[in-house]
């Protein structure tokens, strides 16, 4: 029997207690936290947003607004992100004009440029995940299966207010990609496929023409032996030449899969993953012939930098400093309006290959809600206004109204009109590569089985794929 | 981007404020439970108390994720969704089937058991060697002390520009070499032959300095008395070493077997910013890593690092039991 006296002791010891757990507990709390001034949030948002800056600006869309309700407190919004430095200031203005104009919600945004799939998944998993936060086409379907993101099919269906909720003008690819098992995950904003800049000073200085749209493989491959050139002056198509002290580059390929070695196994007519998801011909004919043209660009023909070379001396900064006169990169890149790019560039379309088709890889990103958020409608809201803002600020946006060339030079006034035509003829060419929950599992396989002995050079691209492609089909969904 | 920072961190400010109190009063409380209430002695329950930030601290962040590893290596965890058992799948998988995991066990453990004796074997040559009387010796322990304290990613850039195949340090000192015998210098991150030893010899360097100075303070720490006695009976200076310095430096040369053979084990900075070809395989952390966050496997990726912790316990069992036969303890003898 415990005395009055211990009682007394325990007492004290179980408020300390208390008090642990309650500092250890977490302070994420549900209801939503305030600013200022603006509306409560509302319950259905179709109903209840309207369109104040009716037609977009360049910068920022349309802002959800609440007309009849000002003064009521407006809901905290996180978001997630994962640009860079610059990229991060620019998307913050773009926050700001809509934060200032937002009379419902605020967004605080972080961004993440480093592992920001492992911060994502780690917040995911321990509750403390962002409202909001950008996906792309190799995680969406990966996440909404697990149901981490908030399905906003029916959302978008009952919006009429927003311009980024306007299904019939969006592009199909992109939509297909935000969708998993019929149910919209997020909204794209962002569709671009792969073009090929050029430096075109490199070019004329080592008279070689500039790409035209009938260029195939071959022309892209003379042209860059012409422009890779060894510490003697001799070019890659010359007897003599010495791979060891090339100095100048016609091409640069990454020897890490990028450009990604899919758009050439499509421009042969080969796939990487059937469209059934249950097999994987890499080690078919169309497809090892791409595989092999692709690795020999460096390994025989020498017209790219060593792997090691690209990782001690950057990639794209290779092309923007003139050692490299060709490069593969998104439409949105923008490299030849970079203010450290030397000499004149443009981008030009990918040469066609054996098939007779330039495909590339379309990149296409989104915004989704995660499903956990206690403020599905505001986070729904800002979704709609965020996607309008960015669709007006990346290059090409996945809607038909946007993907025009007035529309491109103004979101990005200083690029050549020749490259906005190229980033325009180029919209058609680019494919959503097939993904699906735990493609990282063959990404993961792909990288480390296929093109790391590749472009080392190890064996050839039949053998390698003959031995890949089990592992490669052991990573499907059965 | 937030609009009243030192508004947003108020919250987080408090729950320090709150936790370190907290701490402070459990340890009180627990003086009083086991004093008052138990009549443990003073002595006793004042020892205890000053524990208990640590041991709550040990179950909170340290026994509690060793349980659950073990519990959630039996599942499917994908740490989105709650985890299912699934028996022992992952192991059987992980053994039989896993392209990565016995390449990936190779590498890691032919790395630790090349690299500990290779590093404590040289760390106490450079012990001794610094423990001679010599001018500027303080400048030399420095200049061998100070790799030990670049950060990890600084030292794998480094090595990385050394490492350099084509205007790399290493094999501009080697290339004539290579050419004597009609070979090209090596590739050293990027030929699965070289990685093992370009990661071997970036762990030599970084692990000198701090190993040193731990053999340096067991050198200096032996008595002169037997040196001198060894003298009179004409013993030479290599019998000397032999027969006193590494017996008496025994604990010392012990302890950083053990904590050198953990930490090669564990690995992971210096492999993930080497970017070293994968076909030589993986370090056993980077798999992990690999699988628990990059594919969100994490049960399967739990599996693994269960396996880990089961080697690196059965090794350091085999190490301590090795210590009646191997380590000499002169407080014991007697």
């Amino acid at each position: 029997m415990i005395s009055q006296k211990k009682w007394r002791l325990f007492l004290p010891l179980l408020f300390i207690l208390s008090l642990v757990f309650a500092a250890c507990g977490d302070t994420a709390t549900t209801a939503p936290t305030t600013t200022a001034a603006g509306a409560a949030t509302t319950s259905a948002v179709g109903a209840v947003t309207t369109n104040v800056a009716g037609t977009t600006t360049s910068a920022v869309g349309a802002v959800t607004t609440v007309a009849a309700a000002n003064n009521g407190p407006k809901t905290e919004l996180t978001m997630s992100i994962w640009a860079g430095v610059d990229e991060a200031k620019e998307f913050q203005a773009i926050i700001d004009n809509i934060n200032t104009k937002a009379t419902t919600y605020h967004i605080t945004v972080q961004s993440s440029p480093q592992e920001y799939w492992t911060k994502v998944q780690t917040a995911l998993a321990s509750g403390t995940a962002s409202d909001l936060m950008w996906v792309d086409q190799d995680h969406i379907s990966g996440l909404a299966d697990k149901g981490s993101l908030l399905d906003i099919t029916d959302m978008v269906k009952g919006d009429k207010a927003h311009p980024a909720a306007n299904l019939d003008d969006y592009f199909q690819g992109p939509l297909d990609a935000a969708s998993y098992k019929s149910k919209m995950y997020g909204l794209p904003w962002l569709d671009q496929p792969l073009v090929l800049y050029v430096n075109t000073d490199m070019f004329k200085a080592a008279g070689v023409s500039n790409p035209t749209a009938d260029w195939t493989w071959d022309d892209f491959l003379k042209a860059a032996q012409k422009l890779t050139v060894d510490a003697s002056g001799k070019t890659a198509d010359q007897p003599g030449f010495d791979p060891k002290t090339t100095k100048q580059w016609g091409f640069s390929d990454n020897g890490t899969d990028w450009p990604p070695t899919q758009m050439y196994i499509w421009q042969a007519g080969g796939v990487t993953i059937s469209p059934d998801l249950k097999t994987s011909p890499i080690d078919s004919p169309e497809a090892v012939k791409a595989e092999q043209w692709y690795a020999d660009l460096s390994l025989k023909y020498h017209i790219s930098p060593t792997p090691t070379q690209v990782k001690d001396q950057g990639f794209d900064s290779m092309f923007t400093a003139g050692k490299v006169a060709m490069f593969v990169g998104g439409a949105a890149d923008s490299l030849e309006t970079r203010d450290n790019m030397k000499g004149a560039a443009q981008a030009f379309l990918v040469p066609k290959g054996p098939a007779g088709n330039r495909q590339t890889i379309a990149s296409v990103d989104f915004t989704s809600i995660n499903a956990k958020t206690q403020h599905k409608d505001a986070a729904y809201a800002a979704l709609a206004d965020i996607t309008d803002g960015i669709q007006h600020w990346k290059v090409p946006a996945p809607r038909k109204s946007l993907s025009t060339k007035d529309a491109i030079q103004k979101a990005q006034p200083k690029r050549p009109a020749g490259s906005i035509d190229t980033i325009l003829a180029a919209l058609p060419d680019g494919k959503a590569p097939p993904t699906y929950p735990g493609y990282a599992q063959w990404g993961d396989v792909w990288s480390n089985q296929f093109i790391d002995p590749l472009f080392r050079g190890k064996d050839t691209a039949a053998n390698i794929a003959k031995k890949a492609r089990p592992l490669l089909e052991d990573t499907l969904p059965k | 981007m937030a609009g009243d920072p030192l508004g947003d961190y108020l919250p987080t400010f408090i729950r320090y404020i709150v936790a370190g109190v907290a701490v402070f009063a459990l340890t009180v409380g627990v003086f009083y439970l086991f004093r008052k209430v138990f009549h443990w002695r003073r002595e006793a329950a004042i020892g205890l108390a000053l524990i208990t930030p640590w041991f709550t601290g040990f179950l909170i962040f340290s026994a509690f994720p060793i349980l659950a590893s073990f519990v959630l290596s039996f599942t499917d965890y994908n740490l989105q969704q709650a985890p299912n058992f699934i028996g022992t799948k992952n192991y059987e998988q992980l053994f039989t089937k896993d392209i990565n995991f016995w390449p990936s066990l190779r590498l890691t453990l032919l790395y630790a058991v090349i690299s500990v004796p290779l590093s404590v074997f040289f760390s106490l040559m450079l012990a001794i060697l610094l423990n001679q009387k010599l001018r500027l010796i303080g400048v030399y322990r420095v200049i061998y002390y100070l790799p030990s304290i670049v950060p990890a990613v600084a030292v794998v850039l480094l090595w990385r520009w050394i490492f350099n195949p084509d205007v790399g340090l290493l094999n501009t000192v080697l290339s004539p070499i290579f050419t004597l015998i009609g070979q090209t210098p090596p590739d050293w991150f990027g030929d699965e032959s070289w990685v093992l030893p370009a990661f071997i010899i970036m762990s030599l360097w970084t692990a000198l300095g701090n190993n040193m100075v731990i053999l340096l303070g067991s050198r200096k720490g032996l008595s002169v008395d037997l040196y001198e006695a060894a003298d009179l009976d004409g013993a030479s200076g290599f019998t000397k070493f032999v027969k006193i310095t590494i017996p008496l430096m025994t604990p010392a040369l012990f302890f950083l077997v053990v904590v050198e053979f953990s930490s090669a084990m564990q690995l992971s900075t210096p492999a993930f910013f080497a970017r070293a070809t994968p076909a030589a395989g993986r370090f056993m952390n980077v798999l992990i890593y690999n699988y628990g966050f990059e594919q969100a496997r994490m049960g399967y990726a739990t599996a693994l690092a269960v396996i880990l912790f089961l080697i690196l316990l059965g090794a350091t069992i085999i190490i301590f039991r090795s210590q009646s036969s191997l380590v000499y303890y002169e407080g014991q003898q007697g």
